[in-house]
């Protein structure tokens, strides 16, 4: 998976196309014959390495933010003067006395019953704070992959159909340009053009505040418009990109020379063959960017002040609000491990190519 | 190549042409629900905050939007008069005070809550009683009880608060007083965050209605509120994070009121329509604070402060290379006002700002002869050192606060030119440094309260840590015996101009020091909409602020532009919004009709290619 | 194609060894020359780089200085000034030609960390088999479900903000990618006969990876890192823009950062905001071109493309 995003958003393109043609190809179990023994280690095998992964990550959410500088007390009093025992009282009661590994050991048990503890900043669980700004980081991130999706696999045939046309060239530029855009800064475009000058769109949050009924939905959607074009804008090249490659690829193998020399109509074959099967890497990419959009989504949160985890992050860590900060970074190394599994687990059954 | 087949074309003119579609239905239904929410025939006041919030528990909050918010809803004992901001009743009707000044007895005043029950003395005592009580409910406003012996309520109109020793707050007691018959409920102070049951029952002008979770707070005018309702009908507290995205908030109508505007966004919006700028005289100072050796109150030196900066010729020397008039230019814009003095020119009282001689102002060849004389030599790097003392220092500098950098930025530049290097860094919090001692020069700045009591204290010697790490109130560590006895003769002088008079004594001898060296005080820049708000009362007035203001006064004064055309107005912006959500389509529509095209020229080319 | 005719009769080895390279290196530049994009992105490069090379003979130190801009605060584009001027008076052009000197810095230091780190684990992982190549897959599986971003914002907020930490934090995040890419490589090269007959002549572990491996190796790395310049240079004006950047340096996305500090985009000064944010754009984009480019003469099965 991706690691620099050379957007700031999503992962590297090449990566991403790396990964998806040619992974530790799971697909090569099946073509041996596809036998059941086979299927049930390559299953366990991933399991065993998602479950590798998220124990890491927890150790990792425990140790990585504790060398943040920032005294935690302080963060509960608001650097305001307080009295000694009010300070050991509060170090007592978040247990910041004990030693690092008997808080590391509770902190493991707390994960596990899926209790982060409490908000240093907030008084509240972790865990419902999490609750309160999921669905809308959910809606924006769902909506920008399905939107980003679609627009990237319609373009991406489009391009690979008339390949090397000039509205190729332009697609393909047009799209390159924004993914090298920074998302921050081009959101921040759009709030003066579209926002302000045009007047056409809210330019923050995500609700105005007395709208109830059908028009609260469309309320948000209207709120929606800005940060999901943004989000789309800089995420969408690499569907284009991947899809467009792949049908590329399959345009020129072998079955399909075939399939012409049969006498098949070029669209038929297009439609029938080509376009499915170059369907299936973009389909992971799919699965491999949630995570990455939902970390990704704190930068165009912050712009347009949309309530979402992102933005909760990042808020936590500048504090340090360490139970926050531990607890999200869990939730979204998770996700992406979680999308992973998921990827690799379907990727052998939906490709037809090793379907007997 | 391929054979570009038409039913590709036919697709991608569909898709474009179900795109039009579905373009001009979601803009119609943006149209029709801009229009209805502009119906309602409500005068709405929504303020844009940066805050969220973090309790709504005034036991609880400590954050600036929640405090306000304790303030709107409920009544403290005493209030801050908008003009003077002198202390004046409010819960409180009236007040005495025993001999010794160890005994205060408020007589509360009879009105109610604003769920019909009377409020009365043992509300008061309740709440005071349980922050003396219980840790959880002392978060917020403990300080202010720390110093309580006891508090009773012998008769329902009737407080007496019993001290261990006297305390110069007990007319600025900050807390709001909550309804027993409603709290005596919690169990648990720590967890219970006041935003389950709404509207929230209160005793101040605004009662809170309705909290969206990171979205909004929504208040209602308390009709029966004793010092008159508010005129708006509802109050809104948007949380908007970004600062650019109030402002176009603002211009957008979306928000009527924002704060904490920059120097270029307030000129820019000076010239916006609709569009009130306000430049209030700033009640902050900003300022530096040069480390004179960290030390506890038995003299025990700690941390790492770079030891040149305790010889006052260095302090001074640095001073003089800071140019206060190019930081209040260039920094904030020319809002704002150079001044050396410790307590800002917009507390006429007790300011006091060095005149003549007593100026240590701009003046760079004075410092380098003033570095020069004490023997501090340049180098080859061009920066001076006197045996091991170099004069490098580490700059600390708040990294979220743009015009402290900007000023620093400048600060650098001149201190170079006498010989001195100061390394800029920027950083997210001071406290720690602060805590530690390692540190040789912070930026700083202070709110100032009407009465400068507070501000004075910090700079005492009993301000400094006992023990490393252990809580003090010195923002400096800065000690002078001779500032300390003037700071216990303004406490018992009870003559104001007196008082005053012994005030300015001891500015006078903090900027002599060089040790807490206040740059000057920038405007409060806040613009509202004035097509909303026609009229607010500023805090002081003339001149004054209308946000975070010492009272309730500007969001209980402001009342509605035009009170007689106000409907008009509403309809206005439906239509507005409406035209505007049109031509949105219409040019949405141009564009797809566009992509249709290209996507034809697209297809063209390719079939010229074959 | 390689035996077509010379100018040179090759004698010694050494001879025969730099001919095929400069060969080598005049068929990568025809393949490459093809590709307008490439050539596009490649001039845009040499142009910023040319600027930041120049930067301090064009526009000099002065320049830089707030105490004495050569114009007034956040004046609009004029005659004498293109692109305006900045919070403190300061020509935003200058700023940008001086900013490049600072974000292509940033953008190659970080990549050689990333690169060089990954190239090392990669190329050890794939060398040799049994417990240390599970380790350093192991590790590197661990990066790489961490989001870069978190572990580049608590780095920078440990190490203090410099440029040198941004540097190193996007360095020490962004080499697991190179590391795997390398990795497969270095198991396709060394499956090939002639390592095999390399390892029977005696040729050691160092040998091998130095003189076989790593020349082959190279050209994947050579596009990786025209990829992960751009990557390095939007995650340095992500990390300004949250704030925890190195403000008193000017680089584009603290331009960009101090221009939303000052209010730029609410009060209509265009000329400050956008300039820095075009020029990581471009710079971006042309290194992402380059890259494609690259990675089109190596593999030419992607070059229609």
């Amino acid at each position: 998976m991706t690691e620099l995003p050379p957007s700031d958003v999503v992962p590297h393109l090449d990566e991403v196309r790396d990964r998806v043609a040619a992974p530790e190809n799971p697909t090569d179990a099946r073509r041996d014959g596809g036998c059941l023994r086979r299927n049930t280690a390559y299953i366990g095998q991933r399991l065993l390495g998602a479950a590798t992964s998220l124990v890491a990550v927890i150790f990792t959410s425990f140790f990585l933010f504790r060398i943040i500088p920032g005294d935690p007390v302080r963060v509960m009093t608001h650097g305001r003067p307080v009295s000694v025992e009010q300070k050991e009282a509060l170090t007592r009661e978040f247990g910041l006395d004990k030693p690092l590994l008997e808080q590391f050991g509770h902190y493991l048990l707390g994960v596990l019953r899926l209790d982060f503890g409490e908000s240093f900043q907030y008084n509240r669980p972790v865990l419902s704070m999490v609750g309160d700004r999921l669905w809308p980081t959910l809606l924006l991130v769902g909506a920008s992959l399905i939107v980003s999706a679609a627009l990237g696999l319609w373009l991406g045939v489009q391009g690979a159909w008339r390949h090397g046309s000039t509205a190729d060239r332009v697609n393909t530029g047009v799209a390159l340009t924004l993914w090298s855009v920074p998302s921050f800064w081009l959101g921040l475009i759009l709030i003066v053009v579209f926002g302000s000058g045009l007047g056409w769109f809210p330019t923050s949050g995500m609700k105005t505040p007395g709208v109830e009924g059908f028009d609260a939905v469309l309320d948000v959607a209207h709120h929606m418009v800005l940060p999901l074009v943004t989000l789309v804008a800089v995420v969408y090249a690499q569907y284009l990109l991947v899809m467009r490659s792949s049908l590329l690829d399959e345009m020129g193998s072998d079955y399909l020379t075939t399939a012409r020399a049969k006498g098949l109509r070029d669209a038929e074959v297009k439609r029938q063959h080509a376009v499915p099967n170059a369907l299936l890497p973009t389909t992971t990419l799919l699965f491999i960017n949630i995570g990455f959009v939902l970390f990704g989504a704190v930068l165009v949160e912050t712009v347009f002040s949309w309530p979402g985890l992102g933005k909760l992050f990042y808020e936590g860590l500048s504090v340090p609000d360490l139970p926050l900060v531990q607890g999200l970074f869990v939730i979204f190394s998770s996700a992406v491990i979680l999308m992973n599994l998921v990827s690799d687990l379907i990727y052998p059954l939906i490709d037809p190519r090793v379907r007997p | 190549m391929f054979r570009t087949n038409h039913r590709g074309r036919g697709f991608s003119t569909a898709v474009s042409g179900l795109l039009i579609t579905l373009l001009a239905c979601v803009t119609t239904l943006f149209a029709g629900s801009g229009a209805s929410a502009d119906t309602k025939d409500e005068k709405t006041l929504t303020i844009a905050v940066s805050q969220e919030v973090d309790s709504l528990s005034p036991f609880l909050a400590v954050r600036r939007i929640t405090t306000a918010i304790g303030r709107l809803s409920y009544d403290f004992l005493t209030n801050y008069d908008p003009k003077t901001g002198k202390t004046i009743p409010a819960l409180a009707e009236s007040w005495s005070t025993s001999e010794d000044g160890l005994t205060w007895t408020y007589k509360i005043r009879d009105t109610k809550w604003t769920d019909g029950q009377p409020i009365t003395a043992e509300d008061a005592r309740w709440t005071f009683d349980t922050m003396m009580k219980d840790e959880a409910a002392a978060t917020a406003n403990g300080n202010f009880v720390e110093n309580f012996e006891t508090v009773s309520a012998p008769d329902p109109r009737t407080l007496v608060v019993k001290l261990k020793a006297p305390q110069a707050t007990m007319l600025a007691l900050d807390v709001p007083i909550l309804p027993k018959h409603k709290w005596e409920k919690v169990t648990d102070f720590a967890k219970f965050n006041n935003d389950q049951e709404f509207p929230i029952v209160g005793s101040g002008p605004w009662i809170v209605s309705a909290y969206d979770v990171n979205n909004s707070i929504t208040l209602t005018p308390n009709k029966d509120f004793w010092r008159g309702a508010p005129k708006f009908d509802k109050l809104v507290f948007r949380y908007i994070d970004d600062s650019d995205a109030q402002v176009e908030a603002l211009k957008a109508g979306e928000v009527d009121f924002v704060s904490g505007l920059t120097p270029a966004q307030a000129t820019a919006l000076e010239s916006a329509d609709n569009i009130t700028v306000n430049k209030a005289k700033g009640k902050r100072f900003q300022a530096i604070t040069l480390n004179p050796g960290a030390k506890l109150q038995d003299g025990t030196a700690f941390g790492d402060g770079n030891k040149a900066l305790q010889d006052p010729i260095v302090r001074e020397a640095l001073v003089r290379t800071i140019d206060r008039e190019a930081i209040y230019k260039t920094a904030y814009g020319g809002f704002g006002e150079a001044n050396g003095g410790y307590i800002p020119s917009r507390y006429a009282d007790y300011h006091w700002q060095p005149e003549g001689d007593a100026v240590i102002g701009f003046d760079i060849a004075k410092a380098n002869s003033l570095l020069d004389g004490a023997g501090y030599a340049k180098g080859s790097d061009g920066i001076r050192a006197k045996g091991a003392l170099k004069l490098s220092f580490r700059f600390n500098v708040h990294g979220d606060n743009p015009q402290y950098i900007q000023a620093a930025e400048m600060m650098r530049e001149w201190a170079k030119e006498a010989g001195i290097e100061l390394k800029v860094e920027p950083v997210s919090e001071v406290g720690a440094l602060l805590d530690a001692g390692t540190y040789d020069i912070l930026t700083t700045g202070w709110s100032v309260n009407p009465d400068p009591d507070y501000i004075l204290g910090i700079n005492r010697c009993s301000g400094l840590p006992a023990k490393v790490g252990g809580p003090y109130l010195s923002d400096a560590y800065y000690c002078n015996p001779e500032y300390d006895k003037l700071y216990a003769a303004q406490l018992a002088e009870l003559d104001p101009a007196k008082r005053a008079g012994i005030v300015k004594q001891m500015e006078e001898i903090l900027y002599k020091d060089n040790v807490f060296v206040v740059w000057g005080y920038a405007d409060q820049l806040e613009a509202f909409r004035s097509d909303t708000i026609g009229s607010m009362q500023p805090q002081p007035d003339p001149g004054g602020n209308y946000d975070s203001q010492d009272g309730y006064w500007s969001w209980w004064s402001a009342t509605p532009a035009g009170e007689d055309s106000g409907a008009a107005s509403g309809d206005d912006g439906g239509s507005n919004s409406g035209l505007l959500v049109g031509g949105g389509a219409v040019v949405l529509a141009a564009l797809a009709a566009g992509l249709v095209l290209m996507r034809r020229r697209g297809g063209a080319t390719a079939d010229d290619r074959e | 194609m390689t035996t077509s005719a010379s100018a040179a009769t090759p004698r010694t080895p050494r001879q025969l060894a730099w001919t095929r390279r400069r060969r080598a290196v005049a068929k990568f530049w025809g393949d490459y020359s093809q590709n307008r994009a490439g050539l596009f992105g490649l001039a845009v490069l040499a142009l910023f780089v040319l600027a930041a090379l120049l930067v301090p003979w064009i526009v000099g130190e002065d320049a830089l200085s707030v105490t004495r801009p050569a114009g007034e605060p956040l004046q609009p584009p004029s005659g004498e000034f293109w692109l305006g001027t900045d919070r403190s008076g300061r020509s935003v052009l200058d700023l940008i030609l001086w900013g490049s000197r600072v974000s292509l810095t940033v953008g190659f230091a970080a990549t050689f960390i990333s690169i060089a780190l990954g190239s090392l684990i990669g190329i050890l992982a794939g060398h040799f088999h049994g417990w240390l190549s599970g380790l350093l897959l192991r590790i590197t599986d661990w990066f790489l479900v961490m989001p870069t971003l978190v572990l580049a914002v608590a780095l920078a907020a440990v190490l203090g903000r410099s440029l040198s930490t941004i540097i190193i934090a996007i360095g020490v995040t962004s080499w697991p990618t190179t590391a795997r890419l390398v990795r497969a490589q270095t198991l396709a090269v060394e499956a090939r006969p002639y390592i095999e007959r390399a390892r029977a002549l005696g040729g050691g572990h160092w040998h091998v990876m130095t003189r076989h491996v790593l020349p082959n190796v190279m050209p994947i790395v050579l596009a990786q890192t025209t990829l992960m310049v751009a990557g390095a240079i939007l995650t340095e004006s992500t990390v300004a823009f949250l704030g925890l950047g190195d403000p008193t340096v000017p680089s584009w996305g603290s331009t960009i950062q101090a221009a939303r500090d000052t209010g730029a985009v609410s009060s209509g000064m265009w000329w400050y905001i956008l300039p820095p944010g075009i020029a990581i754009a471009l710079v971006a984009l042309a290194f992402t071109l380059c890259g494609r480019a690259i990675e089109g003469v190596l593999n030419p099965r992607l070059r229609s493309r």
